[in-house]
């Protein structure tokens, strides 16, 4: 951690910007939503509502899914952020199980909720090995799909267990 | 967002000299799930300088049980809360109220200080200043409550003055229901301010410079039994348009004591002591469970679009006593 400075660690790479409001600077009302995309470029990560009722920017905070549109930047200095873009192998480029299972299952249509469901479902699968059906829907139920994939969602989830064997 | 200076401190005394530093124009920030959705939409005539960040203060985020009853530290997050076995399994109005707040995004983010501390959902204070300019109001200083001659289907029934705006923290009905109250700093020392004197029309009673440290809950009555039901149009991420929490006790068939605390139907959760009066001492057979259902909204003033509160309000108190007395087997 710096002062007047600011490290991100996304997707196990580093990150230093300088707090300010300059360009490429990070101003402290800067969301986190924000920085990932306009800076970093990450544009997985989705902005629907921007006031935290859809779920579609949601990122892993430590391993913990967040609304990235109600976090400041300036309050993840030195933490971990995880988000779609982090989840294919760096090297092989192959997917996560979880994506691969939405792929398979075509959990999407228009695919705007897609990132934030899958981030949240990674985290799910982190904590519980076997979630019922019921805790699935518990834990996705801060997502907002207006394509209505919901039952090819709990489809994927389903399929992303049983991958694991 | 409009641009802001933003500091990290390191404890409750830092937090509070800084918001006396800065009065009116600094402002603390916790989980953000709130606060950030004020200052996207602009909706205060004085816009903070600067955001003080409290939620990287060590030790301030505890749940402790003794015989004094349980505290909960003002950073405790509400997915914790509900979670925690201990208030799973004792304080379980609590912990369903946490639960029954926002998505689970939110609640990871969410603590109780910024619970208690949040602003009313009233859509002509929240209304955003980009599109068409600020909605002056009553409770922004400025010109009367605009829910009194417009859209008030979420507004109160009950206990409105000047400001018709609802209370929006689950956990202070819950709280309610429970006798509990909040521990705060200041400038000039700490003080303890029961649930039923924090909130009031136009806000709460935290003075300028002032923060919430800790809930407490004093030690339950011996085998009480408790029920939370909130009533929403869709079950995640909407607010209560009515919400409950009972507390009651029974011995021998007779209820010796039972609490009733109603939310978003008034300024602050609202103790329905009148019905509570009247189940003392009676056995709860259903007539006498109606009853007290009908005298707990009894004296509602509904305003021009928001009777139908009153019978759900009615039915939530039935549903709730029915529930909890049926706890005691
Ligand atoms: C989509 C959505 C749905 C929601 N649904 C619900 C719901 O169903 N029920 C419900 O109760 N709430 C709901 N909320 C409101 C939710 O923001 C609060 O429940 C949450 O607990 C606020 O906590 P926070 O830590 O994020 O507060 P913040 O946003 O950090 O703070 C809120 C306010 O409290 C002040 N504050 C924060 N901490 C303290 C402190 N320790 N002392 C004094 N003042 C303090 C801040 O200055 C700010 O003005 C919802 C919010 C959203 C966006
Ligand atoms: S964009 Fe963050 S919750 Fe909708
Ligand atoms: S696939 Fe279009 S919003 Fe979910």
């Amino acid at each position: 951690m710096k002062e007047n400075g600011l490290l991100l660690m996304v997707n196990g790479q580093s990150y230093e910007f300088k707090i300010g409001t300059g360009p490429g600077e990070v101003s402290p009302s800067h969301t986190l939503a924000r920085t990932l995309r306009e800076d970093l470029g990450l544009t997985g990560t989705k902005v629907g509502c921007n006031k935290g009722e859809c779920g579609a920017c949601t990122v892993l905070l430590e391993g913990t899914p967040v609304l990235s549109c109600l976090t400041l930047t300036v309050e993840c200095n030195g933490k971990r952020v995880t988000t779609i873009e982090g989840l294919e192998d760096p090297e092989t480029g192959e997917l996560d199980p979880v994506q691969q299972s939405f792929l398979e299952s075509g959990a999407f249509q228009c695919g705007f909720c897609t990132p934030g469901m899958i981030m949240t479902v990674k985290a799910l699968l982190g904590d519980m090995p076997a979630p019922t059906e019921l805790e699935i829907k518990e834990a996705l139920s801060g997502h907002y799909c207006r394509c209505i994939s919901h039952y090819h969602v709990l489809d994927a989830v389903g399929r992303a267990i049983g991958k694991r064997g | 967002m409009k641009p802001f200076r933003h500091i990290n401190v390191p404890g409750v005394a830092e937090a509070v000299d800084y918001l006396n530093k800065f009065p009116g124009s600094s402002r603390l920030i916790a989980g953000g799930t709130d606060l950030l959705g004020v200052l996207k939409d602009d909706i205060l005539p004085a816009y903070p300088e600067l955001l003080i960040n409290i939620k990287a203060i060590p030790g301030l985020d505890y749940l402790r049980e003794d015989e004094n009853g349980l505290s909960i530290g003002a950073l405790v997050k509400l997915a914790f809360l509900a979670r925690s076995p201990l208030v799973r399994e004792k304080y379980k109005v609590l912990a369903d109220a946490a639960r029954s707040v926002g998505t689970p995004q939110l609640r990871n983010m969410a603590t109780v200080g910024g619970n208690l501390g949040q602003e009313t959902r009233c859509w002509y204070y929240r209304y955003p200043h980009g599109i068409g300019g600020r909605i002056q109001c009553q409770r922004k200083g400025s010109g009367p409550c605009l829910a009194v001659g417009g859209d008030n289907r979420y507004h109160v029934i009950m206990g409105g003055k000047g400001c018709f705006a609802a209370c929006p923290s689950d956990l202070a009905t819950a709280l309610a229901a429970l006798e509990g109250s909040i521990k705060t700093e200041g400038a000039g020392g700490g003080r303890i301010i029961s649930i039923g004197e924090f909130f009031h029309p136009l806000g709460n009673a935290l003075k300028a410079g002032e923060m919430i440290v800790e809930l407490q809950v004093p030690p339950l009555p011996a085998g009480s039994r408790q029920h939370w039901l909130k009533y929403t149009l869709r079950e995640p991420v909407d607010f209560a348009v009515v919400s409950v929490a009972v507390l009651t006790v029974l011995e021998a068939g007779i209820c010796r004591e039972a609490r009733i605390a109603l939310g978003a139907v008034a300024p602050g959760p609202l103790r329905a002591l009148q019905a509570e009066q009247f189940l003392k001492g009676k056995e709860p057979i259903p007539e006498v469970l109606q009853e007290a259902a009908v005298l707990a909204v009894q004296g509602a003033k509904p305003l021009s679009k928001n009777g139908y509160k009153v019978e759900i309000a009615r039915v939530l108190v039935l549903r709730a006593l029915e529930a909890s007395f049926a706890g005691h087997k």
